[in-house]
Formats: structure tokens, sequence, C-alpha cells
């Protein structure tokens, strides 16, 4: 089973960061995965992405995939550009503090969850790339909030080690979220 | 991400340029010199404080020719040293390399390709195929040149990089491409596993007991040249004899033979057996080291195969080392991306498929 | 009967049997054999090593018994970095003439002053390209007539010349800068002086060692060599004057 994430915002929203303990979390399951920044058409000040692929069967992934299982959106801009690259069946993860909660598709999966504002709930409004982890772990079972932990707690440096109980309880918060899944 | 990663069995999650950093650390790297330029700069901000940490050299050269000269200079001395760089600032070392060639220098060059030609992009390359392999500099040399497509590789040609280099006293490139210095994946680095090879019999040292050594490449006399010339030859066929090594997979019976090296030859893997699970009998050729090219193996295979595509980053460039080996028994295509990411894996099906036929 | 004693001989550190190959009346002979007898005094010989440059300086390793290496022209002080950084312990030097230093070199020149890296640096000023037949240098002198400067060099189209000693020592990582000439023999003698005097900062550590060696090129000068130091008296020492710009081991260093 091979699955992709792309992990997209702008620059400051932590999207590297996120993707990074995506990628640790699933080499901690012990399944093969590759993390790289995009290299889209953005100019600087556009989007910041970067795509995990995940998968337990081959040794080597291919990468520039045409299609993406998960996206998560933390702007609107990544959600108007990765919006047509989403497997048909596929995943839109979307900050609804910053996307508008429409649907121009009707072929994938939309999750809305203000991870910004439940951030900023939490005292830190730069964790909302953290939390919309622990929503994606929800909804697609492929990782554990467990594993996240251990990868939060990898990827963190020390100097930042401060910072992890309030990351772990981001997670927790994003897979709590009360979410209203609509399957297609 | 500059602290250091330990010599370790477990995996770790790293960006190919810290695993070809800490790999070099690793493998025993007395001495770093470089000058910054994407998407490398990692490799020297690692080396910055790594190198210092533990009391080796290491100099934020004042240009990449002297960065380059620098790893003469210490590599005369028998000394293991590297320096990193890309494209429009490798094409800046081409005069030293030659010199490190003919003065048979282990030195130890790491190139992460972006976009050319000219300033370029940062987009990744494999536009420099022909600058590693061919070379930029004058007279007749070679460079060993080691390709990796995947993380894990970065850390073992590395280590490999540094031992080949001092085995055949002959400069050695790591070429990596853009994508491959900004991916992350899981590798283990464990312990550099080759022996080490003596120097002492013609490092630098000072002349105590013996008479004193020059290491040069100003040859007066035509006839010594000569014989030179046909010596170092001898060594790259010898080279060639050992060292050459690439991946094949599914080649035996395959009417259409995908040749692809560095990342692309990832998403050419992939559409290899997407092809196979189509019905379509089609192979995977990646050459590893890119000199000394498989040219016997390709030559081999072009007896059985009826098509080979050069899968590559740039406007064809492996693509002519195909051909030279195919030597017009079958005809080569070239499926190829001016610059930037990888053609993608239904990118290169589709052209299997047009390719064989089935279109 | 008294013992017969040997009071002078080649050096050690001279090749034995090797033969000059510089023109007649060259000063490059004069400054090499300064430098052995240098290194022999200092016993230096076995530690020692030697990057060669580009030009005439290049042959330098074909008359030295020490170990050596060739660089590309206008590299030495970068290779001499990579040599000096890997083996410490090591005595390094470069000889290399006014164009390689001044010129293409320029920059690794003063970058390893800059860095104070603990090497000694000869530089030949001959204010002339010798080896490739006499053209316009770094420091070739305003009105002087080179193979590309036919008229004489003038500023509109050539710009001035350098004054490489004074350069060096405005560098903070430089213990020592010194321009010195091969016209006489007292000359000579301060020559070797201050040779001497950059090896020893070295062998101290304490940063970047350079000396300066106003020297004649008959051939492309078209003078004999008499004329030739007549020359580096009268025309080259006005501007390129002898003295000492930086010793950091002098209490007050006195620029003459």
């Amino acid at each position: 089973m091979e699955n992709n994430f792309i992990i997209a915002g702008f620059g400051g929203q932590g999207v590297l960061l996120a993707g990074e303990v995506l990628a640790n979390a699933f080499m901690l399951d012990d399944k093969n995965v590759t993390w790289y920044p995009s290299y889209g058409a953005e100019m600087r000040g556009g989007t910041v992405n970067c795509e995990i692929v995940m998968n337990d069967i081959e040794d080597v992934s291919s990468v520039n995939k045409a299609e993406t299982d998960y996206i998560i959106a933390l702007n609107q801009a990544s959600f108007d550009r990765f919006l047509k690259k989403i497997k048909k069946g596929g995943w839109m993860i979307a900050n609804s503090t910053l996307v508008k909660e429409l649907k121009p598709r009707a072929d994938i999966n939309y999750i809305f969850a203000p991870v910004s504002a439940l951030a900023d709930k939490l005292g830190n409004v730069k964790m909302a790339n953290i939390l919309s982890l622990g929503v994606l772990a929800k909804i697609s079972k492929l990782v554990s909030v467990e594993t996240l932990e251990k990868a939060l707690d990898v990827v963190i440096p020390a100097h930042r080690k401060h910072l992890l109980p309030l990351n772990i309880k981001a997670l927790k918060i994003g897979y709590d979220y009360d979410m209203q899944i609509v399957n297609i | 991400m500059t602290e250091c990663l330990t010599k370790t069995g477990k995996k770790v999650l790293t960006k190919g340029n810290y695993a070809i950093a800490n790999a070099a650390v690793l493998a025993g790297c007395e001495c770093y010199f470089g000058y910054p330029i994407t998407p490398q700069s990692e490799i020297g901000e690692f080396m910055s404080g790594k190198m210092q940490e533990l009391k080796r050299a290491y100099v934020s050269a004042e240009s990449e020719l002297a960065a380059i000269n620098m790893v003469i200079g210490a590599c005369s001395t028998g000394a293991k040293a590297m320096t990193s760089s890309s494209s429009c600032a490798v094409a800046l070392m081409q005069e030293a390399l030659s010199y490190a060639a003919t003065d048979e220098l282990p030195i130890v060059l790491v190139s992460v390709m972006r976009g050319g030609p000219g300033l370029g992009n940062i987009y990744p390359s494999q536009g420099d195929y022909n600058q590693a392999t061919i070379g930029g500099g004058n007279g007749d040399y070679k460079l060993i040149v080691l390709a990796p497509a995947t993380v894990q590789e970065c850390v073992d040609l590395t280590y490999k990089a540094f031992y080949l280099a001092h085995k055949y006293k002959n400069p050695t490139v790591l070429l990596a491409d853009g994508l491959l210095g900004q991916m992350m994946e899981p590798v283990e680095f464990g312990e550099y596993p080759y022996p080490e090879v003596d120097n002492s019999g013609w490092a630098l040292t000072g002349a105590k007991n013996r008479p004193a050594r020059v290491i040069r490449s100003y040859a007066p006399s035509a006839d010594e040249r000569c014989e030179f010339l046909n010596k170092l030859y001898a060594k790259y066929k010898l080279i060639e004899d050992n060292e050459t090594e690439w991946e094949e997979i599914n080649t035996e019976n395959a009417d259409i033979i995908l040749v692809s090296f560095g990342s692309p030859a990832r998403n050419a893997k992939s559409a290899m057996k997407e092809c196979r699970k189509l019905g379509l009998k089609v192979g995977l050729l990646r050459p590893i080291t890119l000199f000394p090219f498989p040219s016997k193996r390709i030559a081999e295979l072009a007896n059985i195969a009826k098509k080979f595509i050069s899968v590559e980053i740039n406007m064809g460039q492996m693509i002519r080392d195909i051909k030279l080996a195919v030597n017009g028994k079958c005809p080569v295509e070239l499926l190829n991306r001016p610059v930037g990411n990888p053609p993608s894996v239904d990118e290169i099906v589709e052209r299997v498929k047009k390719e064989s036929g089935v279109l | 009967m008294a013992a017969l004693t040997q009071t002078f001989k080649m050096p050690e550190s001279i090749k034995k049997g090797s033969k000059f190959s510089f023109c007649p009346g060259c000063d490059h002979g004069v400054a090499v054999r300064l430098i052995a007898e240098v290194l022999d005094e200092l016993g230096l010989r076995e530690n020692t090593i030697l990057v060669a440059s580009i030009g005439c300086s290049v042959t330098l390793y074909d008359f030295m018994e020490v170990d050596s290496i060739e660089a590309p022209h206008g590299r030495a002080l970068a290779e001499a970095t990579g040599v000096k950084r890997a083996r410490p312990e090591r005595t390094v030097f470069t000889y290399q003439g006014d164009g390689d230093f001044a010129s293409i070199g320029m920059a690794e020149s003063l970058h390893c002053a800059l860095r104070g890296e603990s090497v000694t640096a000869i530089c030949i000023n001959n204010t002339t390209y010798g080896m490739t037949g006499g053209q316009l240098g770094p420091t070739t002198l305003l009105g002087q007539i080179t193979t590309t400067s036919p008229t004489g060099r003038n500023v509109d189209y050539y710009g001035y010349p350098i004054k490489i000693a004074e350069h060096i020592a405005l560098c903070d990582g430089t213990a020592y800068s010194a321009r010195v000439s091969l016209d006489t023999v007292p000359n000579i003698r301060k020559a070797k002086a201050a040779i001497k005097k950059a090896f020893e900062i070295q062998q101290q550590g304490l940063g970047f060692s350079f000396v300066e060696i106003l020297s004649t090129c008959p051939t492309n000068w078209r003078k004999t060599p008499k004329e030739s130091h007549q020359r580096v008296r009268e025309e080259m020492m006005p501007v390129y004057k002898p003295g000492v710009y930086k010793d950091i081991t002098a209490a007050a260093t006195e620029v003459k």
C-alpha cells in the first residue's frame, strides 16, 4: 500500500516541520517513507509545501506524483492550488479559520477544521500545523497519536523540548476535534 | 538539524545533504573546504560546526576556486579531504579537477546539481552529467562518478567515494541532484565499511630519510607525458573492470529497457513495475557509477532488447553513453524533462506504451 | 697543521646535481639559494612542504630537496592553506611570481593573509610575466614598455601597479610583511634575514608571513645583468621601497 500526503500553507505555518513529524512517525512504524519540499511553480512569498510518500511495499518510492491521497491545506491559496490534485475519493483537510467552507469537487472528502482558531485557544497559533496532524491521524487511520507523539520528540530539538507538552496537547485536540465527517 | 548525527545502527530521518555530510565525517574526512551555493549549503553548514567540534579542519573558502585547491593541498599530504558545490560553481572547479586527476590525488567532490546553464535556477537537474563524466578541464582525464538515487545511497556512496578516491588515487565525484539533497528518508549510517588505504608511499610528509617527493602536472617532455597518460588510462581501465556498478531489474526478457540514474530512476522503477502489470516487457537499468559507465552490460542487453529509453532531467546527456554502448544495435530514445522534477511515473508509462505500439 | 674546513658549500636543501634553468643574470637563482640556506639553518628541510606556482617559479621543485606540490596559476596559497590545515605541524611555504600572487591569485593571497594562515609566502616581483615572454603584469611600472604595453604603461589603458608588501601588511592576519631586493651583497644579506624571519614567525605560529623580493628579468627587460640591477635600484626601488611593513614581533616597526 502506498499513500501520499501534501501539507501546504504559507511560510511560518510550520508546514515543513509538520511534514517532518509525519515522516518520522511513519519511519517509527517501520514504513518506507520519503519527504521532500515541493518544487512547484510558486514564487517566493507563495505557498510552502512538502510531500510525504509512505509505503510498505516498495523499497524506493517514486516522486513528483500526479495525484495525492491527502492534502492538508492551512490557507486558502493552498486549498485552491491543490484541490485538483486530490485523488478521486481522497481527502482535503482544510484549515477553516482561513479557508472558505466550499466544496467545489464532489468526488473527494472534505474536513473543515478551524485548526488556527483551536491553536490560538490553546495559546499558540503556531500549533495549527500539529493540530492538523491530529485530524489527519483520526481520519486516515494510517498513523496513531502515540506514534506522532514519539515523532514530535524526535523532531523537536533539545533546546525547544519545553514545547513538547504543548505540541502533544495540540495533537490530541486535533484528534479529538468533533468533525463532521461527510463521506462521499 | 546541524547537531551531530551520532554513529548509530538505528534509522534516522535525514535530509540528503546532511546524510552526505555526516557520512563524510564518519568516513574520516579530515578537512572540509567550501563556499556556499544552493541547493547544497546544508553540507557546509553541518561541516562548519561538526569539524570544529571534532578538531578537524574547516575553512570557509573565499571562492570555489580556492576551496577545491585547498582540497588538493590537503589531499597531497594523504589526508581525506572534500568540498561540496553545485553546477555553476563546480564549473569554476574544472581547472583544479584536471590538475587533481593528473596529480592523482584522492579528492572528493560532492556535486549537487541544479538547473543550468549559466546561473540557471535551484530546481533539480541532471544537466551536469557531462560536466562530471566528460569534464570541462583541459586534457585527458577521468573522474570516478557515483550517482545516488536515495538518501541511504547518499550515505553509502559517500563512504564509497572516499574509499575509491584513495584506492585509485583519483578524484571522485558524488553526483546528486537538488531533489535528493533536500529529500528526507530514513537512513542507517552504521560504520565506515571500507579498509583504510595506505598513503605512505606517495603522500607529502616532509622529505625525511627519503628523497623529496614532487606532485606535479608540468611535463616538459612529450615522451614522458605519453608514458604517463598511457599509465593513467591503464588505471582507468582497471577502474572500469573492478568498479562498474549498476542496478538491473527485469531486463532478461525485456523488449524495452529504461535507463535512468539519480532521482528520475525512482520514477523509472515504479513505471517499469506499472508496465509489467500491464503485460509490457519492460526492464530497468540504473547506472550507479557514471564513470565507469555500465557500457559492457548495456552492449550485452542490446542483443536482446528492442529499444532503450533514457530517462533524464536534462536535454539528453547520458543517452550519448547509452548509444555508444548500444552501438546501433537497436534504437535509443530519450524521455527527458529539461529541468525540475523528474518525469512522472504516468508520463514514463505512457511513453513506454507508445514505444511498444500499444497506443 | 690545521685541518681544512669547508666554509662554503651547497645547501642540503638544494637538490644534488641540479642545474638551475633560469636565464643568465636572473635573480631567481639567488632567491632559491637563500631559501635553501634558511631551511638548512633552521633545520626545517625534512619537515617542509613547498607549494610551487605557475610561471618561472614553477621549476623550484626541480631544484629543492623538499616535498613539493604544484598549484594551478594563482592558487598556491589556497593549496598551502589545505596543506597546513591538514598537517599543521609541517612548515609550508609558497614561491610565486608577482602575476601569480597579485594578479590571478590576489583573492587567494589576501584571504590567506586575512585568515592568518601560518604559512610563508615568497613573491618574486620582476614587474613582468617572464615565462610567457615579458607581458604587462600587476607590478609593471608606469611607463614601462612590455610586449603588451608597447608604448609604456599608461594609466588610461592599464591603471596602476600594485604595491604588494604594503597591501599584505594591511591584513590583520599578517604577522610579517617585508620587501627586499637582491641587487647588492648587503641587500642579499638583508633579504636572507627577512626570509629567515618569515620562517621563524611561521615556526612560532604567529600568522601569515610574507616576503616580496624585487628581482630582475634580464631577458625580457633586454638588459645585461648589471644593467638589470641598476634598474632595480633606479626605477623599482623608488616605487617599491624596500623595508619591513609589518612585524608583530618588533616593539615598534620602523618603516624606511
